[in-house]
């Protein structure tokens, strides 16, 4: 059949609202910002005699850049996604690979006691643990000094594990699930042969199981390292308790800092847009990676 | 939680097909399940925590965490239904307006789209569909400052809008919703329609929403939780707190602890009725879950 | 169908609309039309204690002017934040509570209303020094409602238990600290806040620092002068030899290291008190103790926080607002409310006032003493000269992040030095003159 000329009207009104919303509330607010990032407010003697809005063309861009602060926020980003890659996927395959293996019981328990940390939003998580970090208020650190470990959750050491700690807490369950469901697609017979073959459970695991989830496993980091980039919740918590957490910790938080505190918002649209782009290039990046390894 | 549940049902292991050659010594069967459940301690001790915490006087709080000396979970419901002008109720009702609207109407255009994405062929649909993708890849938090600047200039910050509005737009959902359409919606029940002389969006409307009900739930189930853990882009938007959802609200009560310790209780209670909703919803409807969740990463 | 699909999307949208209407009802910043009869409404954002009880007798005592009142978070604390937020979108309250330091950012930005026109005779009630500070570019643009001497709060009990005096001067101070890690290897005698900009720079202030001036035209910025230097390195020093904890200010876990007795000392303002110790401590009424600040030879005190209240520029009841204001800070009755029964502990910024907090002052969290002559004689060795540079929001930002630094590795000095920089950095990008 040729496509149908009376199917188009259905067509666009079936995809009208949903592109009038994609447009309005992610396309042009891009836009506006990208506009916004190129001015700048100006006074001048001492200031208190109010301000005028100049072009600076992309002097907010090289400010921002320019400014340690917002460089040491990609700086965390990097150590957390270092730091919390690694340990998230990690335990998410283990965990996952244990309960497709034929020895686990109450597959559907655990599968649901590890998910639900994730119905909870993160705002509340990070309460959550800020008290559960906070000496005299936390049965954590109770029975940690008890057992003789003084690790201090709130030092300014610790600061990254702390956060990274709240994050997996969220995310580990919900990984769990998606490389459970993954496992679990494989078909039967491949395990069966390779048991046939004389292969141990572990070695079944990990010679056969996990290339076969191959791709769950680029899904997942390519959307962690998406999310990392947004780190806001958790640190906005911690940033009152742990000396380490500043105001512009994080990029997104420079970028909230720059529009509300400091009154900037051409600095603040000039990060934020540094901020997409990143994570665009990140995206591509790893999406690439993973398509190379898979096609291999 | 899970209290709730009694003795978990086992999976049914397909033991024909998958039983191994020689029964497995019972000492990696303990090892399994031990890690097993020392994961489960560690992703659910904290909200135990949550629960029992929300039992005690601000005196006990600060006290050991598993000790109770009077059990103060009714009290703490009083003082949250009667704090600042019962402005916790308040935060409910948005939360769920914000949330059940938002996704309503959000699942609504996103299966609309991606079942339009499914079952016409039009030039450059794969071109645009890559668009669509390409959004799922914007942070959200990254575009909510642009959002808000945009709505300063426009005048709509600080509304119900500008928070209600950019939460309905969902990417993934249009994702979801394509794969849904094409495995749910079978061609040849929309070949007999157009047999019988049905127009398309009757079709739509009265055949094919029936069919793609189960996926609809899935992208509104996803989207709902979305919406109830938005935190950034209220915090930017919303300055009169009549007009906060739960999360910014506690967020706000937090923030006055350390002056005025008398909310401390009051945001531990108000963050455990703020889950309450989100588990039901998970519980009643994991199937929904689960079919979202991995269809990203089956393909 | 598409009759359907209306119905349906109409149902959505009327509940919406309905969650709107419903939701405008109860806030806005903007009722009470001024050509009315009725009273006027003018809206009111604070976090200082004892601000409800204040509103509350005002408006039982006020028919022409109704206040309605918002707890915000403290500034720090995003309170700020929310500010700027409302500022710029404009449904900002009529009277919002700034600290002095940071009211020069929010004059620079356009946000306040000038208030020379309206506080002629308001003014003279405050001595000059606190007067100056809302005083810029030779406009008002502010009302005080406190002085916020810093002093040493004590537990008397540790102290006296161990034999130990409340320290004269920093030296003191040191040996002090030493005597209780010494006494209780888990106690320390106090805390280094690398969260709060504005407590250190209280301690340069008293120390003789100057980080801002102005002349003519110009700003001078001196954030690593050698004064500040001198704190910097005297605090970095009781930190490296782990004689003072490092916690965020006000955080859980400073106040548990209190509850639990191994914080036994607190360097803090008159409002402190009130605010943070007998707050969060009640269990430990009658062990405290006030004394003077410990100083550098001679006794000197600075202000840290500290209140002032401001109209906003969009605001169209100024007037009523100044009313309102001006009731709050120099009336008799909001002062004895504020502090006999919200229990605030602030230093009122208005000489008449002093002695009616002093009044209405209930002593026991300090087992009688009379807290208030011990803050009388702290504000009146307040240091003179001192000046708020027109973005401390930015320098407290840079101080911030290499303050968080200082137990791993980042000195004190090393973070002046940063935000001297960024500071002029910031005012150059400004377009202001820094010379």
């Amino acid at each position: 059949m040729s496509v149908q000329k009376s199917h188009r009207g259905a067509a666009t009104l079936l995809m009208a609202p949903f592109f009038a919303l994609f447009l309005g509330t992610l396309v042009v607010p891009i836009g506006y910002a990208a506009y916004l990032s190129l001015f700048t407010e100006r006074s001048s003697g001492l200031g208190f005699g109010g301000t005028e809005t100049l072009f600076t063309g992309l002097g907010n861009y090289l400010h921002a850049l320019g400014d340690p602060a917002f460089r040491a926020g990609f700086g965390v980003i990097a150590g957390y996604v270092l730091g919390y890659i690694p340990v998230m996927v990690g335990g998410a395959l283990v965990l996952a690979l244990l309960l497709d293996s034929t020895l686990a019981r109450a597959k559907r328990f655990f599968q649901l006691t590890l998910y639900l940390p994730h119905a909870v939003p993160g705002i509340i998580a990070a309460i959550i643990w800020l008290y559960l970090y906070t000496p005299g208020l936390s049965p954590v650190v109770a029975a940690m000094r008890e057992g003789g470990l003084t690790w201090n959750f709130l030092s300014s050491d610790h600061a990254l594990s702390s956060v990274i700690n709240i994050s997996l807490w969220e995310w580990v369950g919900y990984n769990v699930v998606i490389f459970y469901a993954a496992l679990q697609a494989i078909p039967r017979e491949v395990v069966e042969a390779a048991s046939v073959d004389g292969a141990g459970e572990l070695r079944t695991a990990l010679s056969i199981k996990l290339p076969m989830i191959q791709a769950a496993v680029v899904m997942t980091v390519l959307f962690t390292v998406i999310g990392a980039l947004q780190l806001f919740t958790e640190p906005m918590i911690l940033n009152g308790a742990n000396p380490a957490v500043n105001t512009t910790w994080t990029p997104n938080m420079y970028a909230y800092d720059a529009a509300f505190r400091r009154g900037d918002y051409g600095v603040a649209a000039a990060a934020s847009i540094l901020l997409a782009l990143v994570a665009a290039l990140l995206s591509f990046v790893v999406t690439r990676i993973g398509n190379r390894k898979g096609a291999a | 939680m899970t209290a709730t549940m009694t003795k978990p049902p086992v999976t049914p292991v397909p033991v024909a097909s998958r039983a191994p050659r020689r029964k497995p010594p019972w000492a990696s069967k303990i090892a399994v399940n031990t890690a097993l459940l020392l994961a489960t301690a560690y992703t659910v001790l904290p909200l135990t925590w949550l629960l029992v915490a929300s039992t005690k006087s601000l005196g006990d709080l600060s006290g050991n965490a598993f000790t109770v000396t009077e059990f103060h979970f009714f009290e703490n419901l009083g003082d949250l239904a009667s704090a600042d002008g019962g402005v916790y109720v308040r935060w409910y009702l948005n939360s769920l307006l914000y949330a059940v609207g938002g996704a309503g109407l959000g699942a609504f255009c996103s299966v609309a789209c991606g079942y339009a994405f499914d079952k016409f062929s039009f030039k450059g649909k794969e071109k645009l569909f890559g668009v669509v993708l390409l959004g799922v890849l914007v942070p959200t938090t990254a575009l909510a400052l642009p959002l808000y600047l945009l709505a300063s200039e426009l005048g709509v910050v600080n509304t119900f809008w500008a928070v209600f509005v950019p939460v309905l737009v969902n990417p993934f959902g249009v994702y979801l919703a394509r794969i849904f359409s094409a495995s749910y919606v079978p061609g040849e029940v929309l070949e007999a329609a157009r047999v019988d002389g049905a127009g398309e969006l009757t079709t739509f409307w009265s055949i094919s929403l029936k069919m793609l009900m189960p996926g609809f739930v899935t992208i509104f189930l996803f989207q709902f939780t979305g919406i109830w853990n938005n935190f950034f882009l209220p915090l930017v938007m919303l300055s009169d707190r009549e007009l906060y959802p739960l999360s910014l609200g506690l967020y706000s009560w937090h923030t006055v602890v350390s002056a005025e310790p008398e909310y401390y209780p009051l945001t531990i209670t108000g963050a455990l009725l703020a889950v309450v909703p989100v588990v039901i919803a998970f519980l009643s409807l994991q199937r929904h879950w689960k079919a979202g969740m991995t269809s990203g990463a089956v393909k | 169908m598409r009759h359907k699909i209306r119905t349906r999307l109409g149902a959505i949208g009327a509940l919406a609309a309905l969650g709107l209407v419903a939701a405008c009802g109860g806030g806005g910043a903007s009722g009470g039309a001024t050509g009315s009869s009725g009273p006027t409404e003018i809206t009111f954002w604070t976090w200082t204690k004892g601000s409800a009880e204040v509103v509350d007798a005002f408006n039982a005592l006020h028919t022409d002017v109704t206040v309605k009142f918002e707890q915000i978070p403290s500034g720090a604390a995003g309170g700020y934040t929310k500010m700027t937020n409302a500022i710029k979108a404009g449904n900002a309250p009529d009277v919002l509570n700034i600290e002095y330091p940071v009211l020069p950012d929010y004059v620079s930005q356009g946000s306040l209303a000038d208030l020379t026109p309206h506080v002629g005779e308001l003014k003279s009630k405050f001595p000059d020094q606190i007067r100056a500070l809302t005083e810029l570019g030779g406009k008002t643009w502010a009302v005080p409602l406190d002085a916020s001497p810093m002093v040493l709060y004590y537990r008397k009990d540790f102290f006296d238990a161990n034999g130990i005096t409340p320290p004269k001067t920093w030296d003191d101070y040191k040996a002090a600290a030493a005597k209780v890690k010494q006494a209780d290897p888990k106690a320390r005698i106090g805390t280094f806040f690398p969260d709060d900009p504005g407590h250190f720079a209280s301690l340069a202030w008293q120390a003789g620092g100057k980080w801002f001036g102005t002349s003519g035209d110009s700003w001078n910025v001196s954030i690593d002068d050698p004064k500040s230097k001198e704190v910097a390195d005297y605090w970095q020093g009781l930190v490296s030899d782990d004689l003072v904890r490092v916690q965020s200010a006000f955080s859980q876990e400073w106040n548990a290291s209190v509850k639990a007795g191994e914080t036994v000392a607190y360097v803090g303002a008159s409002w402190g008190a009130g605010s943070a110790l007998r707050a969060n401590q009640p269990d430990q009424a009658g062990k405290w103790a006030v004394a003077p600040i410990p100083n550098w030879g001679t006794p000197a005190s600075g202000m840290y926080g500290g209140s002032t209240f401001a109209v906003t520029k969009d605001s169209k009841k100024v007037e009523a607002a100044v009313k309102f204001i001006s009731w709050m800070t120099t009336n008799e009755q909001a002062i004895t409310t504020r502090i006999g029964i919200a229990k605030s502990t602030m230093y009122p910024a208005a000489a008449d006032m002093v002695p009616v907090a002093a009044k209405s002052f209930d002593n026991s969290f300090f087992g009688g003493q009379d807290a208030y002559s011990v803050y009388k004689d702290a504000a009146g060795t307040i240091k003179n000269g001192w000046t708020w540079g027109p973005s401390m929001f930015a320098t407290n930002s840079t101080l911030k992040d290499s303050f968080g630094t200082v137990t791993s590795g980042g000195t004190l000095t090393d973070a002046l030095g940063k935000a001297q920089k960024s500071t002029v950095d910031e005012l150059k990008k400004r377009g202001l003159n820094v010379s």
